[in-house]
């Protein structure tokens, strides 16, 4: 049934939140309709292309987000997107996004830390954060692979000293040696591509404890 | 630091500050655009260039951008009071084009297909009014930036 | 534009050191009154397209200080115009221009600050952060007849970063010189700073 448009109040904040390419419309509901229950229909546009898409999973609906991530895989496209308010007969104009750009808007998420100990060193194994895909069943693609230029900063807190440091690197493995013994290290790394501003995602921080000395004196070899 | 188009080097301009430099003026330039169902960078013009191919592309494109883009964008970017970002971009363009310049003249290979590319992107321009052609150019530097960006060495 | 009876600002001239570009001129002196100044600047894209086309500066525009931090302006290695005027209510002085175009690869570099640290056995380094243009090459190596010299490239960061592991009982020198990418130029080297490390050194 059509609605009268502009009777509503449009939503606000319209705006994309992307992680590793999974991207999130959302938006917040119309000033003064708090409580009412609104719904809401979602319509996305590619640039350089002629019509406005439907999202037939995001018409009607009650919740103020829509996960537009397989209609915006093409990361090399920029994308508008628009969503209105309707409430009986009534509804809003349409609310409209900026150009949306996901291989520059993306954020980068921390990659998988593995941390292995022995007496004096900490192994540190880096797996590239993973890009969204829609089936669980399809192969995964690497970040590092839309993004040959990832690097990691990778910090280090010394608990006992309580001092903390920090190595840049490109590559996925690295072992920190000559730690003290018995002493809890805590590891934090975050991904970083170079261009334009991006939100920083970094890693939980993680924590392991090198083992005892096991040998009572430095042996004299 | 700096960019490697196939045979031709360009030193001297830090990409970073491009990047913010467009990217604190990205969402008013772009939100001028309302023509949205022509894209005058598109994959055409851009994707799967060979090296040799990337040096006489970026020198033809930024050549139109300073020549002819930010030329006629200047009254906007005051009256979006975007004068410093516009300035930073232009004058970093000028860069590169002069040092490109250089570059060309040693240059003997043939650049048809780079001509073709660059004609693509010059006849999507000339197909809209000037006004809304140069503020979609504008507006498309982020495309122009991201193809650069392959080609720059840190 | 008003009536110039101001006098315009004289002896105009920028300092610049390590990328922080400072442009002074002398101020402007009326009895009891507060000048105000306005500084503008045209880079070469502006001066060879569009020669009627000044910007004007970030910071100050106006500003009571016969100075102005045009840092943020100067934003590619190309040479700069820059001109200041006075004004004092509705009266506004000439424009006076520098005399000579700025361009920042005349800026002086200077050594780099820098501390060194260890963590246990980790030689860590701490480098006085001079902003996004700078990246440090820092030379480290064992102090003993014939040891070799390493070179890293480190971009400062807000916490100390790794160098080296280093063995019990040896001695490590470090120095640090910048470079800055814009104007593809190097500093000095800092002083050399040497460190011993903790425990016995290890039998050869």
């Amino acid at each position: 049934v059509p609605c009268v448009s502009g009777d509503l109040p449009k939503p606000t904040n319209v705006t994309f939140i992307s992680i590793n390419m999974k991207n999130i419309l959302q938006w917040n509901s119309p000033e003064g309709l708090q409580g009412v229950e609104v719904s809401y229909t979602v319509q996305y546009f590619i640039y350089g292309q002629k019509k406005w898409l439907n999202k037939s999973e995001c018409r009607n609906i009650s919740r103020t987000y829509c996960d537009l991530s397989a209609e915006t895989s093409d990361y090399e496209h920029q994308y508008y997107a628009k969503v209105k308010a309707m409430w009986g007969t009534n509804c809003s104009k349409w609310a409209e996004t900026g150009r949306f750009y996901p291989f520059l808007e993306t954020q980068i998420g921390p990659p998988e830390v593995a941390l292995t100990t022995d007496e004096k060193s900490i192994s540190i194994v880096l797996t590239a954060p993973k890009k969204w895909k829609k089936n669980p069943e399809e192969s995964s693609i690497s970040m590092q692979q839309i993004y040959s230029n990832l690097k990691y900063n990778v910090s280090i807190y010394n608990t006992k000293s309580n001092r903390t440091w920090s190595q840049c690197v490109t590559n996925h493995t690295l072992v920190f040696n000559w730690l003290e013994p018995d002493t809890l290290y805590c590891v934090r790394v975050e991904s970083f591509v170079p261009g334009p501003p991006r939100l920083a995602h970094p890693s939980e921080r993680q924590c392991v404890s090198t083992l005892e000395d096991q040998t009572i004196a430095l042996e004299v070899k | 630091q700096e960019f490697q188009f196939g045979p031709c080097r360009v030193e001297g301009v830090v990409l970073q500050k491009l990047w913010q430099a467009f990217w604190a003026m990205k969402d008013i330039v772009q939100a001028q655009d309302n023509i949205t169902s022509v894209r005058l960078l598109r994959k055409e013009v851009l994707h799967n260039v060979s090296e040799t191919e990337s040096c006489h592309l970026i020198h033809a494109l930024l050549r139109f951008y300073v020549n002819t883009v930010f030329k006629l964008y200047h009254d906007k970017a005051a009256e979006f009071g975007v004068l410093k970002s516009f300035s930073a971009l232009a004058n970093n363009f000028f860069v590169i084009v002069s040092k490109l310049q250089a570059s060309q003249e040693k240059m003997f290979s043939t650049h048809e297909s780079a001509r073709r590319r660059f004609l693509l992107f010059y006849r999507a321009f000339k197909q809209l009014d000037r006004e809304s052609a140069v503020t979609k150019a504008f507006g498309e530097m982020d495309i122009l930036l991201s193809w650069m960006e392959k080609f720059y060495q840190l | 534009d008003g009536v110039a009876v101001l006098p315009a600002p004289q002896n105009l001239s920028v300092q610049s050191t390590n990328m922080k570009h400072v442009l002074t001129w002398s101020p402007v002196i009326v009895p009891e009154e507060i000048i105000h100044y306005s500084v503008e600047y045209q880079g070469e894209y502006e001066s060879l397209y569009m020669s009627h086309i000044w910007i004007p500066s970030s910071w100050c525009s106006p500003t009571q200080r016969p100075e102005c931090d045009i840092t943020e302006d100067i934003t590619a290695t190309v040479s700069y115009s820059l001109r200041v005027r006075a004004t004092l209510g509705s009266l506004t002085s000439a424009w006076s221009t520098l005399k000579h175009r700025f361009n920042q690869n005349s800026t002086i570099l200077t050594p780099p600050g820098m501390e060194i640290t260890m963590d246990g056995f980790h030689l860590l380094i701490k480098l006085e952060d001079l902003g996004p243009h700078f990246e440090f090459f820092v030379s480290y190596w064992r102090r003993e007849p014939g040891a070799k010299e390493h070179v890293k490239v480190v971009r400062p960061g807000v916490l100390p970063v790794y160098l080296e592991t280093v063995e019990p009982g040896a001695a490590y020198c470090v120095k640090a010189r910048t470079f800055v990418k814009a104007i593809g130029r190097h500093s000095a080297f800092s002083q050399t700073e040497c460190v011993k490390v903790q425990g016995e050194a290890l039998p050869l």
